[in-house]
Formats: C-alpha cells, structure tokens, sequence
C-alpha cells in the first residue's frame, strides 16, 4: 500500500514544476520505475486516479516506464542487466552486490497546457 | 501543450531527511539498525534478548513504530531503555521524517546503540532509507522457506537476516537447505543468524556481531 504515499510525493513534484512552468492543467505525467522497487503497476495507477481527483492533474494519464536494473563488475569494470534471482557478471560470473540501477522511481516529465 | 522534463527521484524528500538523521548518527558515533520483518517473526522478543544481553555494556536507545499501539514499547520500557513509541496512523512503513521527528525525545549523546523496529511487513518499509547502518531483517521457520524470494526487495537489501523460532524447525516442512540457496541468490553478502528466543539458541552470535558493530562505530 506505500503506492498512496509514493503518488503522494509524485504529484507534490509535479506540483511544484506545473507552477514554475506556469501550467494551470496537466495531461500527462511520464514516472520511471525501477525493477526493485516492488510498486505494482495497477496499484499506482488507482492511487494516482484516487488523488488527482479535482485537482491539476484531474483525468491526467500517468505513463509507467519500467527501467532494468543493472550493476556493476569491479572485476570487469563492465555494468550488465541483473534479476532478483541473478546477479553474476556475464564475463567473470562472479557475483556483484552493486546495484547500479533497478531501486530508481523518477518522475520522468509531465505534458500540459 | 508544453512537455516538460523533470527527472526527479520520487523518494528524494525522504533521502534527503535520511542523509540528515545518518548525519547525527555518524556524528555521535551510534550504530543503527532497521529492525524489519513479517508481523510474528519475533522482532520484539530478539529485541528484548539484544537488550538484555548489550544494556550493560553499552547505552542503547529503541524507536518502536506500530500503526496504532503502544504495546511493544511498553514490553521494551520495562528494561528500564529509552524508549519512544512512533505511531503511523495505519502506514505500512516508518519514514526518515518520523524518525527525524521522533529524535529530539531520545538522549543521542553518548548513545553508542539505536534500534528502530519498524512496522512488521516485508515490503514496503525495504524502499525507506531511515539513515541507518544496517537493514536487519526478521523471519521465523513458521512462515516457510518460500518467503524470501515472495519478497525479494527485502531481503536482498538486507545486511543481516535473522531466522528465528528455530526449535520448531522439525514441526514444519521448512527447507533450510531451499532457504539458504534462495537467500545467496538474492544477497550473496548477507549474513544468516539462526536463532530461537525460546531456547535461546544462536542469540550469542547474533548479539557478537551486534556488539563488534557497535564497537566499530564507537571507534571510528
């Protein structure tokens, strides 16, 4: 359920860039969500409806974009796609702890007028 | 229509926060852990082994998040421990603000341990940086050797997994061998302490690693 608090701090952001763009509606709102973060998709999206309601955002369309996670090799000095399940470098195998990306939630952009 | 390009981390006005309590911590020289785990995995009765075990050597200090009681920082002030309750209203997990908030009503001065448990759920408090140094994350053979990679996030964000409630281990179907290569899949580096409040087992080693951490933090 922390999807409520997460939509929460989205629109506070897109609050805050509506206002210095001087945009009085916004039509769209583009979020990067990395593969770690365990945000269900359906779950956002019925949070961000429930707390756009009257507001800038009101029947705004908020866009997921799923981003891979990845981390790095120290050994190989090369940064490669890893799953929860699977985090050996492709050219060593061995295991890498660093995770380079996959934990990320970004508002990305927003659209309006 | 005008497209605007943003790039902002959702969790920033969180992280931010975190980064100033880990300040205050890193500057006192407290170690702190984020008690996590499954409601009924023994969080509170580990807790009261720690205490009872490391009150004597060092002053330690516990942050209790519960939706809406008071009931496990009554069982901790009964170890005579500073102990202040955070009640979140019904949120799944505590945040760096709460924690933040909750600080002025604790003696950070010459506190050498900090324990925040936070709410018993296995997923949304692993996305919350409070400012701590270590995730130490609760389980108990009861629940199952499924449970890591049902919630994957958090235990592999994890430093330290406890699997309690050991002594039940032969009334369960629980597959130690199953858990063991599930947990290294997901954390390679993640230390595994075996234990049960109730016959005390495996506390020792827990409450070794606990203190040399301790230690370490005091003197850095």
């Amino acid at each position: 359920m922390h999807e409520l608090s997460i939509v929460y701090n989205i629109l506070e952001i897109v609050k805050e860039h509506a206002k210095n763009n001087n945009l009085n509606h916004i039509n769209k709102v583009v979020v990067n969500v990395g593969e770690f973060c365990s945000l269900e998709e359906n779950s956002l999206t019925f949070a961000f409806e429930a707390l756009s309601k009257g507001i800038l955002c009101n029947g705004a369309a908020l866009v997921i974009q799923k981003t891979e996670a990845k981390a790095y090799c120290t050994h190989c000095s090369t940064e490669f796609k890893v799953t929860f399940m699977s985090k050996l470098c492709p050219i060593c195998k061995g295991y890498s702890h660093q995770i380079t990306a996959g934990y990320e939630i970004l508002v990305s952009s927003i659209e309006g007028e | 229509m005008k497209q605007i390009v943003i790039k902002k981390s959702v969790l920033e006005s969180n992280d931010k926060i975190a980064a100033m309590n880990r300040t205050l911590f890193n500057s006192e020289h407290v170690f702190t852990i984020n008690l996590l785990g499954s409601p009924g995995s023994g969080k509170t009765s580990i807790l009261e082994n720690i205490i009872s075990k490391i009150s004597c050597k060092y002053n330690l200090a516990v942050i209790e998040g519960d939706l809406y009681t008071a009931k496990d920082a009554a069982r901790i002030a009964r170890y005579n421990t500073n102990v202040v309750q955070v009640n979140t209203g019904g949120a799944c997990h505590l945040d760096a603000p709460m924690i933040y908030k909750a600080l002025p009503y604790i003696n950070t001065t010459n506190l050498d341990f900090l324990v925040i448990e936070n709410i018993g759920n296995l997923v949304c408090p692993a996305s919350y940086d409070l400012g701590e140094d270590m995730k130490v994350v609760v389980m108990s053979v009861t629940e199952g050797n499924d449970k890591p990679l049902k919630y994957p996030s958090m235990f592999q964000r994890s430093h330290i997994v406890i699997l309690n409630k050991t002594d039940m281990l032969s009334l369960t179907d629980f597959n130690k061998e199953e858990f063991y290569q599930d947990i290294y899949s997901l954390n390679e580096t993640i230390k595994v302490f075996e234990v049960s409040c109730r016959d005390g087992s495996g506390l020792d080693q827990l409450i070794d690693c606990l203190m040399r951490a301790i230690k370490n933090k005091k003197d850095v």
